[in-house]
């Protein structure tokens, strides 16, 4: 019976939306057997020429970036002393905890030897900036799991390590606040070091300060959505005046960020490269056109922070703007430069959605029985306790806005036709060059060389008499064709000695070998007369 | 002596014996064919009209792949070759983001993957006073190994030598500060399918500006934030004496302790 009860706590009813998530986490589930059985190579798109894709790009870079609402809003509780930010703080951090932990997951899919993830404690290079952003992950994940650990300490009543916790509170939330500014400005100067291969519309040695200033406004933007979808699930959210505050607080992050940007595409010179027909340059507007730009003017407005659907609408702009700067960064701005085209495949996406839905169940289960937001309160609240009480779900199903939502699809909808645009015209650029040797293979300075001596092949079983190949017959100092030949049919491994396994009488009658050219067409066929060649 | 290695474009006649010594020595599979640089071929000829263009790792002076390497997998040694220790390699592949040639390849299909490049024969040969399997096949002396200094002003006296025949340019010079794989051709580089836009800075430079102002934002930031967190604090409790919430003696005590509060701020 007990465990009947906590089954129907934890999964509830069936709803189209636990029926998705099932279905991406079974497409997830077969891509990983596939992954770690038959490497990489079997479920992405991954290339020599382009060796980082969407794993990279969203699971890392966009899921720790939108995890940083964390650090900012523990900052403004516990050090500025913001204290209405309070109730903000346990669901910021509950994000930004399961964003590190599903971040390391991913990790985990995408390292070639993912059982040696730990190597960078033991294994140092401080020079490196994957070494750094390393131990700032590791180290930050266990700030939040003690920044997070109060609510499971409460839930049990655990008050001695509560007390511990407590006690180191304060340095606790000021080294996540440095390991944040770290390793967010870090996973930026990642790309510092590929000058040649990042596009200039992205490639800035200030590419730090970029990511994190974006990764403010980014996480800011993702606690007002969180907010609201708790709304929409649970019942349960924020004071709608908090939300407003961080909408503002958006407009500065954004102005500040939107600003600089340009400024400094100027000062580099690349302020052209925005305004030529690139997929890149649509790339570029998208990002900060529709992410950067629209929702800081529409969050500027009194009128949009004060209607929770703009609020909401403005937000998701943001967040999409910082996801878009991400895949620009990782995957658009370093296609050009590739010579490759990179579209993941349908197993990445598998990997990426069960990652992402995962976050949504393990979210909403901690919502469910732990005390992270505060008792729902005024009429949100008071309708889901009634409905609760009536045996219902507690689904208050607050709508979202038609116009919000048309708004939304056109984006997405112009998103994919962008995105679609700029895999069309890369897909056109010649990417690579024919392998196959050209047909006069460059004569470079006549009378260099000397051609070979004479090689001869003894008899044997299968040869009556010896074979002397004359290199002089078939090649002059001038012309050096030494390619018909070499290394296609004859390889030379040691100087002057060719080899390419055993010359056997079907191999050089049949076709293969000397009989390739000497066919009765382009030269006298092997057949003709045995004497042509054999000594006899 | 410095290991390194010049090729000259102008006499390689396109026969991959350099190719092949390469798999032989590495025991690296043939039937997988060398039609670029991959896991299993680490020196490839690419044919192109204007020349034989023998592609390999550079092994940089000071080598990006090295510095970005999170576990020190890839090492320059101290004689120069740039080597790969595959049991501290975890398959991050930033060493593949991070080369500006894009050398290092990875074996994509393999469930224990491992980065794969040219690694100058170091421990098999070169340690051993020996030259790599590579020069060691070439039946024209078209790529050649020797001491890096001799080497580049060899190169610079055959394109003072023939100047009609050389273009005047030594590609591994100056690029990427640097590399102990040094060409000299007849065609302009960029035609030959090199990368030329190349800065002549060491690349690790670029992240260590970065990475070398840390301990010092750090410190800084570290001390800020204490310092906000007490006076914002401390401005908080004054604030609640004011409205009477608690005592002053109270507050004293509190934490963030407010210290000694000013005559005026009583």
């Amino acid at each position: 019976m007990r465990i009947k009860e906590l089954k129907d706590r934890v999964l509830g009813p069936l709803t189209f939306w636990k029926a998705l998530l099932i279905a991406i986490l079974a497409l997830g589930l077969y891509t990983t057997v596939i992954r770690f059985s038959q490497g990489l190579g079997a479920v992405t798109h991954l290339s020599d020429e382009f060796p980082w894709g969407l794993w990279i790009g969203f699971d890392m870079l966009v899921g720790v970036g939108l995890a940083a609402g964390g650090f900012v809003i523990a900052a403004t509780v516990h050090v500025f002393h913001i204290h209405k930010y309070e109730e903000i703080a346990r669901p910021t951090i509950l994000t930004a905890f399961l964003g590190y932990l599903l971040v390391i997951v991913a990790l985990l899919f995408d390292l070639g030897q993912p059982w040696r993830i730990w190597h960078p404690i033991i294994l140092w290079n401080p020079h490196s900036v994957m070494f750094e952003v390393g131990w700032c992950v590791m180290l930050y994940t266990t700030v939040l799991a003690l920044e997070f650990s109060p609510l499971v300490f409460e839930r049990f009543g655990l008050r001695f390590p509560l007390k511990i916790v407590r006690a180191m509170y304060i340095p606790l939330v000021i080294l996540g606040v440095l390991l944040s500014t770290m390793h967010q400005s870090s996973l930026g100067t990642l790309y510092v070091i590929a000058p040649e291969k990042l596009h200039g519309l992205w490639y800035t040695p200030i590419l730090p300060i970029f990511f994190f200033i974006s990764a403010v406004a980014g996480g800011l933007a993702m606690t007002i959505f969180e907010s609201f979808m708790s709304w929409r699930a649970f019942g349960k959210r924020l004071e709608a005046d908090l939300l407003r505050g961080l909408g503002r607080v958006i407009v500065v992050t954004l102005g500040v960020y939107t600003l600089w940007r340009f400024e400094d595409l100027y000062l580099r010179g690349n302020l052209h490269l925005a305004f030529e027909v690139t997929p890149e340059a649509v790339m570029f507007w998208g990002e900060i056109g529709l992410g950067a730009i629209l929702p800081m003017a529409l969050l500027a407005s009194r009128r949009v922070r004060h209607n929770e659907q703009g609020l909401f609408f403005a937000a998701m702009l943001a967040i999409m703007g910082f996801i878009v700067n991400r895949m620009n960064v990782a995957i658009t701005g370093m296609t050009a430069s590739s010579g490759t085209t990179y579209v993941p495949s349908w197993m990445e996406f598998a990997v990426t959605m069960s990652i992402v839905g995962a976050g949504f169940a393990l979210f909403a289960l901690a919502v469910k029985f732990l005390p992270v937001f505060p008792e729902p309160t005024g009429e949100v609240g008071a309708h889901a306790q009634q409905s609760a009480a009536a045996g219902r779900p507690a689904f208050p199903r607050i709508a979202i806005d038609r116009r919000v939502l048309a708004g939304l699809w056109t984006l997405l909808f112009g998103g994919v036709l962008a995105v679609g645009y700029a895999l069309a015209v890369n897909g056109k650029e010649p990417t690579k060059r024919a392998p196959e040797p050209p047909e006069h293979p460059a004569a470079v300075v006549p009378g260099e060389f000397a051609v070979p001596a004479e090689y001869v092949f003894p008899s044997g079983s299968e040869s009556p008499g010896p074979v002397t190949f004359r290199h002089a017959s078939h090649v002059t100092p001038d012309s050096r064709a030494c390619t018909a030949c070499h290394a296609s049919m004859f390889r030379i491994e040691q100087a002057g000695e060719p080899v390419s396994g055993a010359l056997t009488y079907e191999r050089i009658h049949e076709g293969d070998l000397c009989a390739s050219c000497h066919d009765g067409e382009h030269a006298f066929a092997v057949d003709d007369d045995c004497s042509n060649c054999h000594a006899m | 002596m410095k290991p390194a290695i010049l090729t000259d474009l102008t006499k390689c006649i396109g026969c991959e014996a350099c190719v092949w010594a390469c798999k032989e020595i590495n025991d690296l599979p043939r039937e997988d064919g060398a039609a670029g640089l991959s896991a299993t071929s680490w020196t490839a000829v690419d044919h192109r009209a204007e020349a034989h263009v023998r592609r390999q790792c550079m092994h940089c002076l000071d080598p990006a792949c090295v510095s970005v390497c999170p576990v020190a997998a890839l090492q320059k040694t101290p004689e120069g070759p740039v080597i790969y220790d595959e049991s501290r390699c975890m398959g991050c592949r930033y060493c593949m983001v991070g080369c500006p040639f894009g050398i290092p390849t990875y074996e994509w299909n393999n469930p224990k993957p491992r980065v794969r490049k040219c690694v100058m024969c170091f421990e098999k040969r070169v340690s051993k006073g020996e030259q790599p399997a590579c020069t060691a096949a070439c039946p024209t002396g078209a790529t050649i190994f020797g001491d890096r200094d001799a080497l580049l002003a060899e190169a610079h006296r055959r394109i003072a030598a023939e100047p009609a025949r050389y273009i005047d340019h030594v590609y591994g010079e100056h690029e990427a500060g640097g590399t102990s794989v040094l060409y000299v051709a007849g065609d302009p580089f960029e035609t030959l399918g090199f990368r030329t836009n190349l800065q002549s800075d060491p690349y690790p430079r670029l992240t260590w500006n970065v990475l070398s102002k840390l301990p010092n934002v750090v410190s800084v930031a570290g001390v800020m934030l204490f310092g906000i967190w007490w006076i914002a604090g401390r401005k908080d409790t004054l604030a609640k004496v004011s409205r009477g919430e608690m005592t002053l003696e109270q507050a004293m005590r509190d934490h963030p302790p407010i210290g000694k509060p000013d005559e005026t701020e009583k």
